[in-house]
């Protein structure tokens, strides 16, 4: 894939296809706007916008020709350069997926800066952590390499650091999106050239509604939830097995079937949870839930059992209150 | 609780001794308890003289004509519907596509692996690999042999291990039964390779050379096992340089008869493991069902071994002879709490390490995923 330029057109051409990428604005004085203050600060002379942009286009050329990625970030640019011209404000972006020394990233980082001195793209680290670093509503635009992390959770907390009217450009070299991400991707505007697509997504009230719903944070107050629940029918069963009362034959079954979901929702947690032990107080209750549940059918006698479950489970509930509840 | 069609198979070739160690026993008392059939499939290494301890279980020997895990791969290709319950042993590469056959022609088939690990170990699995990944995730149970090393594993891989250790099936040890604190001598008995660098034998002369003259009554030093020809000439040695405690030291050889050996756990007070690594080792439980009061060096399973020194002592590090010494001197010199001990470390095992009660756990792990595999 190549990029090309002229004095009016960018595009992209590929084995004998051409996609306009941009076409020069025919604004009236266009080619003055190096003499505002803003752009005059790195080229004080000669270069234009359009200059620039092209010059851009042709480092992604440079600096990227081996990257598969290279038609996105050209079709990225191309989808940026309204947003970046739609007013003399500085424009705090934020790029993820595609790591902190992407030359990409720094290509767009240096037409921003071209255009005001106070503009800036920051490229995060891989990990979603990452986003949920930054302040909510906070980003003109946010790009976002869909391969890297798939994960709609991930592309909703992405969504939901974009300020209302911002963009979120999800990129891809995959044919198809996460089918949990197809309804979203229905709202966005979608360019694709060869194996490149871009969604750009208007961050408009249903999408962040969507955010909303489907981010880490919901996602984890939800299995927060869950997680409460299950630990209340759990502290009713193991009382009941403890005291002997009227359960039903499946009841050690029962509580061990909760504590193995239990696991599972707490690992699905894991990186959120302040006491990282949890999931393995959660193993270690069924442990004891099933020595008990051995003793009782075997009867031999041994009544460390029964102490350890009181313990054990002791220990569990006062973490899970901890954890979900303080 | 339905019964299960379960099947052994180990990464490599296996060797008589090993139907008896954790990777043949606790799937065979696995069968006992909930097993419709047991078969065991391997390469042959020659006789199996052992396999009689196993009734019911089905011996397969394998086709030499192609490496062991080729031949092992075909059979499960062949038999996957006679395996409801397949037991791995060792997180190895060998059983990346063996466990991925089985899982492509058994989805709803349990494959259960028991990781037989220790610290090194832990730390070195090639998670990076994308085929290891897999491997892991195909393997619906996975277990860890080691308190400390579980809860390392569980949040290293995100993902359930269970702790299963290393335990004894009564059954297999009548004698055990019947061992008698008034029979026991103050005898300090070690078993296993002599010599190897593992297990730092020469450590354990050396502190009972140190404790000996403290010591208030005579004790004897029995090391059991086959010896290797440096450590032969190392002792030799020692005997000519400590002669008054060369008469107190017992090198046995190698011992294939199983009551040979339990007469030494049955006499001897205090079981000593020198090692400088080590997972959790087998000679452990047996020792201890015979009211062996252990004392070990900071082996992976020491804290599981002494329930945190409760029931045996831990000197941490394998290379300090003195304080080995101590803790063999004070151990020695504590009678009251050796024959209170020779109580509370029997109670401990039954408690913990009876594979029979591991085996009820399994079992209903085993139900629960293999509910799990029916629903999916």
């Amino acid at each position: 894939m190549k990029i090309a330029t002229t004095d009016t057109c960018v595009f992209l051409e590929e084995n004998g296809q051409v996609f306009t990428l941009l076409e020069k604005p025919t604004l009236p004085d266009y080619s003055n706007v190096t003499k505002r203050p803003y752009f005059s600060f790195y080229y004080s002379e000669g270069e234009t916008i359009w200059e620039r942009l092209s010059g851009s286009m042709a480092k992604f050329e440079d600096l990227c020709h081996d990257d598969p990625y290279l038609g996105c970030y050209a079709l990225i640019l191309s989808c940026l350069y309204p947003l970046l011209l739609s007013d003399n404000r500085a424009k705090n972006l934020a790029a993820y997926g595609a790591g902190t020394d992407c030359m990409a990233y720094r290509v767009i980082q240096d037409f921003m800066t071209f255009l005001h001195a106070g503009s800036a793209l920051t490229a995060l680290a891989l990990s979603p952590f990452s986003l949920t670093a930054i302040s909510p509503c906070s980003c003109a635009a946010l790009l976002y390499r869909l391969d890297t992390c798939p994960a709609p959770a991930a592309v909703c907390d992405a969504i939901n650091r974009i300020k209302p009217g911002g963009l979120l450009f999800l990129y891809t070299i995959k044919e198809t999106v996460p089918p949990e991400l197809a309804a979203l991707c229905t709202h966005a505007q979608k360019d694709s050239f060869g194996p490149c697509t871009l969604y750009t997504l208007t961050a408009d009230e249903a999408v962040m509604d969507f955010a909303r719903e489907n981010g880490s944070e919901s996602f984890v107050l939800a299995r927060a939830s869950e997680i409460t629940r299950r630990a209340d029918d759990l502290r009713y069963l193991i009382q009941g097995i403890l005291t002997g009362a009227a359960l039903p034959d499946d009841a050690y079954f029962i509580a061990v079937t909760i504590l193995q979901q239990t696991e599972e929702l707490l690992l699905s947690l894991y990186d959120y949870l302040e006491n990282d032990e949890l999931p393995v107080h959660a193993n270690a209750l069924k442990e004891a839930v099933l020595n008990y549940d051995v003793e009782v059918r075997r009867s031999c006698g041994l009544t460390v059992y029964r102490e350890k479950l009181t313990q054990i489970s002791e220990m569990f509930f006062a973490a899970v209150e901890q954890e979900f509840l303080a | 609780m339905k019964k299960y069609k379960m099947c052994m198979i180990p990464a490599y070739p296996l060797e008589n001794v090993q139907l008896l160690k954790d990777r043949v026993i606790l799937p065979y008392v696995c069968y006992r308890l909930f097993g419709e059939s047991f078969s065991i499939v391997t390469q042959s290494t020659g006789d199996y003289p052992y396999l009689s301890y196993l009734e019911g279980a089905d011996f397969i020997p394998l086709p030499k004509d192609r490496s062991h895990m080729e031949s092992a791969v075909s059979y499960v290709s062949a038999h996957s519907q006679d395996i409801d319950l397949l037991f791995l042993f060792g997180a190895r590469g060998e059983y990346m596509e063996l466990a991925r056959t089985y899982k492509s022609l058994r989805p709803d088939g349990v494959i259960y692996l028991k990781l037989d690990t220790n610290i090194d170990w832990a730390n070195a699995y090639p998670l990076h690999d994308k085929n290891f990944s897999v491997f892991l995730e195909d393997c619906d149970i996975i277990s860890c042999e080691i308190r400390r090393l579980q809860s390392f594993l569980y949040k290293k891989w995100l993902r359930p291990v269970e702790y299963i250790p290393n335990g004894v099936y009564y059954p297999l040890y009548p004698e055990a039964g019947d061992v008698q604190l008034a029979n026991k001598e103050n005898m300090i008995l070690t078993v296993g390779r002599l010599g190897t660098a593992q297990k730092n034998s020469m450590m354990l002369l050396y502190a009972y050379a140190l404790a000996f003259p403290s010591l208030k009554e005579p004790w004897e030093l029995v090391m059991a096992g086959s010896v290797t020809p440096e450590f032969q000439a190392d002792y030799d040695r020692f005997c000519r340089e400590f002669p008054p405690l060369a008469p107190h030291i017992h090198l046995t050889g190698n011992i294939s008869d199983k009551q040979t050996l339990y007469q030494y756990y049955k006499k001897a007070k205090i079981f000593a493991l020198t090692s400088r690594a080590e997972g959790s080792p087998n000679v452990f439980p047996e020792a201890a069902i015979f009211g062996c009061t252990v004392i070990t060096t900071g082996v992976d399973a020491a804290p599981d071994m002494t329930d945190s020194g409760r029931v045996g002592r831990i000197s941490p590090d394998p290379e300090d002879v003195k304080g080995f010494s101590r803790e063999l001197l004070s151990l020695c010199q504590d009678s009251d709490y050796l024959a209170r001990n020779f109580h509370e470390i029997r109670t401990y095992m039954q408690s913990y390490f009876d594979y029979e009660r591991l085996a009820g756990r399994l079992q209903v792990l085993v139900e629960l995923q293999a509910l799990k595999r029916r629903q999916s």
